[in-house]
């Protein structure tokens, strides 16, 4: 079993690579495998996956947290604040501790009282929202250096490290520009390049999260609580007590993704997490659950973002485009084979109307890749829910005793 | 009898729910080594009791006692630690899990913090062979079949080294060669020196492997009997449950008329993929015919019923008297008077969480005495609702309550109470008295059979192969969608109708 699933991941991202090459390729674009850009879309990628990871915990434990965008919010603000006044370490100890109250709450409503666990979590991202603006205003407005909606400058770094020997013959290999080699050179420079400790940190904690919730007893009860909790309960699981674990420990990894967005930004502004609750737990569904898709999942968010922000002279969106369209025909020609012939002609023709932008337009508002990462969730929603597995109980409020 | 030692006894035992005496002085000796059967009607109140065994509830007042000592169960693994096993009348599986994954839940074996696969699939191997419950450990349990799963739940049990088995109405799901194979497989448990505790209402399954019966009546034990040293029938046992004498079924008399109520032809119903799951099927039904269809769960009699009420969208043409309704909606085929027992009351017959006689109206929301014009007629629909609470027996303290306030069998009641009302010309119906007991179910097939004289023609599906075999005047074998054998009630027995559900010989 673990050698198909090494050959399928070494096939995948051997798959994306070549993608990126060729687009890479026509459109002569060299930042698109760049070592700078990858280092990037790391960072952009972590806190998305620490909320994908989050998602993941709850909602094997049965209980789905749409909470995670508050739960991450009450983590940006928890490091603002105590990265102030007290550096970053503390910054990074009080967004996991504010994540894990946000976790609690949604514990309380939804194992606890039973209450639907989309308003539950609808309601703390209500919430934190609120809470933190207010928060703000009052901590500080009239401190030096922060502002109504915004904290004075964290204190202190995370380390970070480059690796020199690794990093400098590749990134001189990217510079050829040769098919395929040179990009998968800039991409393995990237993974050195200005690592921060907290994205080891969130790497790590995927590789635990895999041990544990599949390898050990404590992950097969813990699973057990999101598949058939009556089942589990029938044989002396204790249903409830794994269904809080699971989700303050949820709270908490969204808190520290908050927290990292705050340290990544220097600062805890509102609005800063916009949105990545929600995508974090768009990658956990893309992700069929699962830690390995999660994090691809996460990957592809914080690559997009990336080329986004970094775009000189709008030629990372045309890229982008360009990319798109060759995933398209691919998935299109990967349904005519399957003989889902309409669904193929829609892949197709969308592809060939990308392909059509991409020769026409010179150029494109930056807006097009903001809601490229959306898109990208809902054509990959239509195109794979069939084949995700869901866990069978979850969202489904469990009391004791009862049976379903 | 021999002096053996008693494995359970259970001495006083009283369980109150609101408004409810579940159990009272409920009194049970199971000796060590045996079969000890536990018979009673739907609500007697048997699987509370067996709940209070496995320490799922907690009883009132009384105490139990395992192998001697007195103990107090609070959750199921104190009941595990004193080698208790509970076989669960709705399989308490996990589907996305593997059978090893479902076996070992609660008590892994451990590497460090480790689950040990290798153990765990060596254990799981040597308990099954030891037992003949042969099993593949790394199958999901979601490509497993009933028969499969009910093996796993047993190897569940036995992985936890229990002594004592309970097994919750077992033989409910299985066809007759899957029971077989149960008893087999509870010989040998027997044989090993387990003890078994046997719940069901089957009455010559349980005189076929029981030592020992203990009968339930309306919460209390009626008493015990040995069909090894005492002469007894299903038919005592059955009197015995239901505190007198019971129905005779009448003698079935030839109803059938000429006029064809229903006529199908060519009907197909596809999945997904394009798989046929209901395979190019054509039947007739005429006035005053009952024709049954005999099946293995899920090899499509749900898709052929929700074809004919026009839920399902199918192929082939189906005509019910002189109008071709192929392509007409499900609300005309209802005001036609086609009435409908589905098979899942809670997801097709029943609004839960609304009170019965708003339920009284679904489905016939458009006719008297429900509606007059485009206005419902609340007052005389409620009028109506006590009526059908009446004849049919409805156990209900008024018909203001919701329709989760009702037991199951009590529900059915209702539905069926309800499909009879204003003269259906065809009933379409999916297990009619299914957990339904002894006294309401003769009581049901009354009222079917006195409709049939006066011209309802039926289309009967049920798991419960005597029905099948009592009632109908025509019966279809189904298997993977497809009519394969025509069986006559008057001689097949219920041994050969499950022999041909299975494909595994020829039909009767």
């Amino acid at each position: 079993m673990t050698y198909l699933k090494s050959r399928r991941f070494i096939g995948a991202a051997f798959t994306a690579i070549t993608m990126l090459s060729i687009t890479r390729t026509i459109t002569g674009n060299g930042d698109l495998t760049s070592t700078v850009t990858i280092a990037q879309a790391l960072v952009f990628a972590s806190p998305i996956a620490l909320a994908g990871l989050a998602g993941i915990w709850a909602e094997r434990a049965g209980v789905i947290n749409i909470g995670l965008e508050g739960m991450m919010i009450l983590g940006t603000f928890g490091a603002g604040w105590a990265g102030w006044q007290w550096g970053v370490w503390a910054g990074v100890l009080a967004g996991v501790i504010f994540g894990a109250i946000g976790g609690l709450l949604l514990a309380v409503a939804a194992v606890t009282f039973g209450v639907d666990q989309i308003i539950a979590g609808t309601a703390i991202n209500l919430l934190a929202l609120g809470l933190t603006k207010f928060l703000a205003i009052l901590l500080f407005t009239n401190a030096p250096g922060g502002g109504q909606a915004q904290s004075p400058p964290i204190k202190g770094e995370i380390p970070t490290f480059t690796v020199e020997s690794i990093v400098e013959p590749l990134t001189s290999l990217h510079e050829k520009g040769i098919f395929f080699i040179s990009d998968l050179a800039g991409i393995l420079a990237g993974l050195f390049y200005n690592l921060s400790l907290l994205t080891i940190i969130t790497f790590l904690l995927f590789v635990m999260t895999s041990y544990l919730l599949w390898k050990t007893a404590f992950g097969l009860r813990l699973r057990s609580a999101g598949e058939n909790p009556w089942a589990a309960d029938s044989l002396g699981v204790k249903v409830v007590q794994f269904k809080y674990a699971a989700v303050v420990f949820s709270g908490m990894l969204a808190g520290l993704g908050g927290a990292y967005l705050s340290i990544a930004s220097t600062i805890y502004r509102n609005g800063n997490t916009a949105g990545r609750g929600y995508i974090g737990l768009a990658t956990m569904i893309f992700g069929d659950w699962r830690p390995g898709g999660t994090a691809a999942g996460a990957l592809m968010f914080g690559y997009i973002d990336t080329l986004r922000l970094i775009d000189t002279g709008n030629q990372n969106v045309k890229g982008l485009i360009l990319l798109g369209a060759i995933i398209l025909f691919a998935i299109g020609g990967i349904m005519l084979r399957r003989a889902r012939r309409n669904s193929a002609v829609g892949f197709l023709i969308l592809g060939s109307v990308m392909i059509g932008a991409y020769f026409s337009a010179t150029s494109f508002p930056p807006e097009v890749a903001q809601v490229a990462p959306y898109i990208t969730t809902l054509l990959v929603l239509a195109t794979a829910s069939q084949n995700l597995r869901p866990p069978a109980a979850d969202g489904v409020p469990y009391r004791k005793g009862d049976h379903h | 009898m021999s002096q053996s030692a008693l494995a359970v006894e259970l001495k006083g035992i009283w369980k109150r729910f609101p408004g409810v005496i579940a159990n009272s002085d409920i009194n049970l000796k199971v000796t060590s080594g045996t079969v000890h059967a536990i018979v009673g009607e739907n609500g007697a109140g048997k699987s509370t009791l067996m709940k209070i065994l496995y320490g799922m509830q907690k009883a009132d007042e009384g105490t139990i006692s395992i192998n001697g000592s007195d103990l107090v169960f609070n959750s199921p693994s104190d009941a595990i630690d004193s080698g208790i096993g509970m076989v669960h009348q709705h399989f308490m599986l996990a589907d996305n899990f593997t059978v090893l994954e479902n076996i070992v839940l609660g008590s892994e074996p451990k590497n460090g913090i480790r689950l040990d696969f290798a153990k765990a699939r060596k254990q799981i191997s040597d308990i099954a062979a030891e037992n003949g419950l042969a099993v593949d450990p790394d199958v999901l349990v979601s490509e497993l079949g009933v028969g499969d799963r009910q093996r796993i739940e047993i190897l569940k049990v036995l992985y936890r080294g229990a002594k004592i088995l309970i097994l919750d109405e077992p033989t409910a799901v299985l066809v007759p060669h899957e029971v077989d194979e149960l008893f087999n497989t509870l010989r040998d448990l027997k044989k090993e020196g387990l003890t078994v505790i046997f719940i069901s209402h089957k009455l010559d399954e349980v005189l076929s492997i029981a030592d020992e019966i203990t009968v339930i009546r309306q919460g209390t034990t009626v008493g015990s009997v040995n069909p090894h040293t005492q002469n007894v029938s299903a038919r005592d046992l059955a009197e015995m449950m239901v505190g007198n004498e019971l129905p005779t079924p009448d003698a079935v008399g030839d109803t059938i008329q000429d006029e064809v109520v229903l006529k199908v032809e060519n009907l197909s119903v596809f999945a997904k993929g394009g798989k046929a799951i209901v395979d190019d099927i054509s039947f007739q039904i005429r006035a005053g015919e009952i024709v049954g269809i005999a099946g293995v769960e899920g090899n499509g009699q749900a898709e052929i019923l929700d074809a004919l009420m026009g839920i399902e969208s199918a192929s082939g043409r189906v005509q019910f008297k002189d109008e071709d309704i192929t392509n007409k909606s499900t609300r005309h085929r209802r005001e036609l008077g086609i009435g409908f027992i589905p098979e899942d009351r809670h997801r097709q017959a029943l609004m839960l969480e609304a009170p019965l006689w708003e339920n009284r109206m679904l489905g016939h929301q458009t006719k008297a005495p429900n509606a007059k014009g485009m206005w419902l007629t609340p007052r005389s629909a409620k009028a109506d609702t006590k009526r059908i609470v009446e004849e049919y027996d409805v156990r209900t303290p008024n018909i203001d309550v919701l329709a989760s306030a009702l037991s199951g069998g009590n529900q059915q009641k209702l539905i069926v109470g309800r499909e009879m009302s204003g003269e259906p010309k065809l009933l379409i119906a999916a297990h009619p008295t299914r957990g339904v007991d002894v006294g309401a179910q003769a009581a049901i097939w009354d009222h079917i059979r006195h409709a049939r004289q006066s011209g309802l023609a039926v289309l009967l599906v049920s798991a419960d192969l005597d029905e099948l075999i009592g009632l109908s005047d025509n019966i279809k074998i189904l298997l993977r969608g497809k009519f394969v054998a025509d069986a006559d009630p008057a001689t097949v027995t219920p041994q050969e109708l499950g022999t041909a559900m299975t494909g595994a010989g020829e039909a009767a």
